[in-house]
């Protein structure tokens, strides 16, 4: 090979030169082979396989698979657990954005403009996206304990006992307390991705908005937040597909229960793949996982890429 | 020539691509390919007059244990090689189960008994040794609850040999004295108990139901105490029972007639065991008691020793009036792991005999300076806790085996699953009997 490339290096050298399009792809499809063969096995082929072993019924262990057919796909369309993972899934993703974006994006604003001053908060407001989310979620666990966690215990304190709740065995409110938890960690990821946005607006832009009589009111919504477009969309999507795939601290802190109120599909998933032995069917629900993700991700992303496109051009 | 260059090139990145292809597409293809040998080494191919066999075990946390009774099998039957394999616990189970498959299975092979051995036994897997056992009077020397987990169709699969654990309700004894209670001998006595317990704003049962097992074991109690346990075994094995027997449905009622009497403390469906925080009610003393296994001593004793010998004690589960069930019964595990010999071992008497040294008189002494409980008749202790244990074994007329181990994985997660909806009182005791059914028919067919 290195011949080859000495050849050819020779060659353009003493004939005359001919375009160099054929060897820049050659060149840059030896560069890109082992990128593309680790994702084709890593991340294209499991996809594949995962459709594949829908199809069967297998244990996991066996070596013989039964054939299915579509049994595994009409029985996740009437698996009622299935819907309601779906569902939460959703809610996630709406409370997500809703919460995580705004209050983000206020922080970020707030330590903007703070400057100096706020070094400190900017460190503090740090620290949740720093810790394993394991530990998050057991920390969480004693937080919300009914007994001994420090929420009751301050509602008591206040005088509001009726407010107290056993917030992880609720089954109506499990999830909220979980929500909770997931905005908790993920605030500062946005509060970063906007504070770095923030810091990239060129100082000219304030002084001639201020020149033409804008307050700071105006300023923000005309100037700042038209130009955070771009990484509100990054941000936005960023949660939305983070939240459809979300397992962690749910796993950790409700193992999806109680009784599913918790369930999403990925703790659904791993619980019919792994616990149950069901590996047919837990490949069927990652099935359905890759393709709700893809089809919301399609469906959100590319109308706000195009408007943004009509926009800049 | 340049352009032979450029075609060799690309020929060559579509070489290194059809590899790439080719390399992952082979291992996701083994599954379905079968016979490929899973295990280390052959088991057969004896050299002449030379016996050799594989051993595997899972007790990785005293691994010598094991080594010892076997360099001492092998001292003694020069001519006898035995390798012993230790695998962890959960590979070990893939492990097996491809070997069997592949017909390659290890001459000796531990098993947790029930369900698993069984479809082991029916897939002729498995070797009779009820002959082995009878030699000599063998068999007395195992405490008989030992043996129902390892005895279908009237003849022995398997040696216990391990440990034992079996749930017993733990208790503050410094609260019962307090407010005057005595362990109960009956269900209705307990009820009282958890009224008197409320009235003192004590709740009467910690129990931490997030991973769903804890909760198993109340119904496990109320189905062997009302109906003996062979209603669940008929059911278990579709051998003319079903999870539709009234005995399912009036243990689910009674469950949930406590979880109504505050029976419980509150929110036990979000409390998670392994960061204990149903053991942090007991220690705070919010709570006066929890059913749960006996590796509650040693869990306890490493957490809050003052704690355990200041407060700590046990009472066996209540018998109910007018209950099928011998009180005497208990649910847990006795003589898990269990050692088997499979079929294809071209030598099951030297197999058998290197059994009986994993379990002869110098290895019951090492497991029992180990804090364990080997399965043999008149094993004794000095702690007074443990014998309180091994004396409930010792007389227990039958042991039931966890459902959820005794149970297909299948069948296991969707017992547990209804185990905390109806505790959670999501749903109703004939709901929780009707989801049994349904699994179970799905999943044998009938």
């Amino acid at each position: 090979m290195t011949t080859a490339a000495r050849d050819n290096t020779q060659a353009r050298i003493t004939t005359r030169p001919r375009p160099l399009i054929n060897e820049y792809a050659l060149t840059a499809a030896l560069f890109l082979l082992p990128t593309f063969a680790f994702l084709f096995i890593f991340v294209l082929w499991p996809i594949v396989d995962s459709f594949r072993l829908s199809l069967y019924k297998w244990n996991g262990v066996d070596p013989n698979l039964t054939f299915l057919g579509v049994d595994n796909w009409t029985r996740l369309a009437k698996d009622s657990v299935f819907w309601r993972a779906l569902r939460n899934n959703f809610i996630i993703v709406f409370l997500s954005i809703i919460i995580q974006l705004p209050v983000g994006l206020a922080l970020a604003v707030l330590l903007d403009t703070g400057g100096r001053m706020f070094r400190f908060f900017k460190v503090i407001y740090f620290l949740p996206l720093l810790l394993s989310t394991v530990a998050i979620g057991i920390l969480f666990k004693y937080i919300y304990d009914p007994y001994f966690g420090i929420i009751n215990a301050t509602l008591e304190a206040v005088g509001l006992q009726s407010l107290t709740q056993a917030w992880l065995s609720n089954p109506r409110i499990a999830l909220f307390s979980v929500i909770a938890v997931i905005c908790w960690q993920y605030i500062p990821f946005y509060m970063v991705l906007f504070l770095a946005s923030l810091t990239g607006i060129p100082q000219e832009l304030r002084e001639a908005a201020y020149i033409d009589g804008a307050t700071e009111n105006t300023y923000f919504w005309r100037v700042v937040l038209p130009l955070l477009r771009g990484s509100i969309i990054t941000a936005a999507t960023l949660s939305l597909i983070g939240s459809l795939k979300y397992f962690d601290l749910i796993w950790v802190m409700t193992e999806g229960g109680p009784v599913n109120a918790t369930e999403l599909m990925a703790t659904y998933m791993y619980k019919k793949a792994f616990n149950s032995f069901e590996m047919g069917y837990g490949a069927t629900i990652a099935s359905a996982l890759f393709i709700v993700v893809l089809v919301t991700a399609l469906t959100v992303y590319f109308p706000l890429q195009r408007r943004e496109e009509d926009i800049a051009g | 020539m340049r352009r032979i260059t450029r075609y060799a090139s690309m020929l060559m990145v579509m070489a290194i691509l059809l590899a790439a292809i080719s390399a992952c597409a082979a291992p996701v293809a083994a599954p379905s390919g079968a016979a490929e040998p899973a295990a280390p080494g052959e088991a057969a191919a004896p050299a002449a007059g030379e016996v050799s066999f594989e051993f595997w075990h899972i007790q990785t946390s005293t691994p010598e244990l094991l080594q010892n009774a076997v360099d001492r099998f092998m001292a003694d039957n020069p001519g006898v090689s035995v390798e012993v394999v230790p695998l962890q616990n959960d590979p070990y189970k893939t492990k097996i189960k491809v070997a069997m498959g592949a017909g390659n299975p290890p001459c000796v092979f531990p098993t947790w008994g029930g369900g698993p051995l069984y479809e082991y036994i029916q897939a002729g897997q498995v070797v009779d040794i009820t002959d082995f056992m009878q030699q000599d009077g063998y068999v007395d020397r195992f405490v008989p609850a030992s043996l129902s987990n390892v005895t279908f169709d009237g003849k022995v699969w398997g040696v216990p040999v391990e440990n034992s654990a079996i749930a017993v309700v733990w208790y503050n004894k410094t609260i019962f004295e307090e407010l005057g209670l005595e362990p109960p001998a009956t269900w209705d006595e307990l009820l009282a108990i958890v009224d008197t317990l409320n009235e003192n704003d004590i709740a009467p049962f910690a129990m931490a139901n997030k991973t769903k097992w804890p909760s198993s074991m109340f119904y496990m109690y109320l189905v062997d105490r009302l109906a003996g346990p062979e209603v669940f075994a008929g059911a278990a094995t579709r051998s003319g029972g079903t999870f539709e027997d009234p005995v399912f449905v009036e243990a689910g009622q009674m469950i949930q007639d406590l979880v109504n009497r505050d029976g419980f403390v509150e929110g036990f469906n979000g409390l998670d065991i392994d960061t204990g925080q149903s053991r942090q009610l007991l220690y705070a003393g919010k709570a006066a008691m929890e059913l749960m296994g006996s590796w509650q001593i040693s869990t306890m004793r490493a957490e809050n020793p003052e704690w355990v010998a200041a407060n700590l004690a046990f009472f066996p589960f209540p018998a109910i009036e007018g209950g099928m069930g011998d009180p005497s019964n208990v649910v847990g595990t006795v003589g898990d792991n269990f050692y088997s010999i499979s079929s294809v071992c071209p030598y099951p008497d030297e197999a058998f005999k290197m059994i009986q040294y994993l379990i002869d008189d110098a290895s019951v002494a090492e497991r029992g300076a180990a804090g364990r409980i080997p399965p043999v008749v008149g094993f004794t202790t000095d702690d007074p806790m443990l014998q309180g244990i091994i004396d409930l074994i010792g007389n227990a007329a039958s042991v039931q085996l966890w459902y959820d181990q005794y149970l297909p994985p299948e069948l296991g997660e969707v017992h547990k699953d209804t185990m905390q909806a109806l505790f959670g009182l999501e749903i109703t005791p004939e709901q929780a009997a009707a989801a049994h059914e349904e699994a179970a028919v799905k999943f044998f067919g009938q």
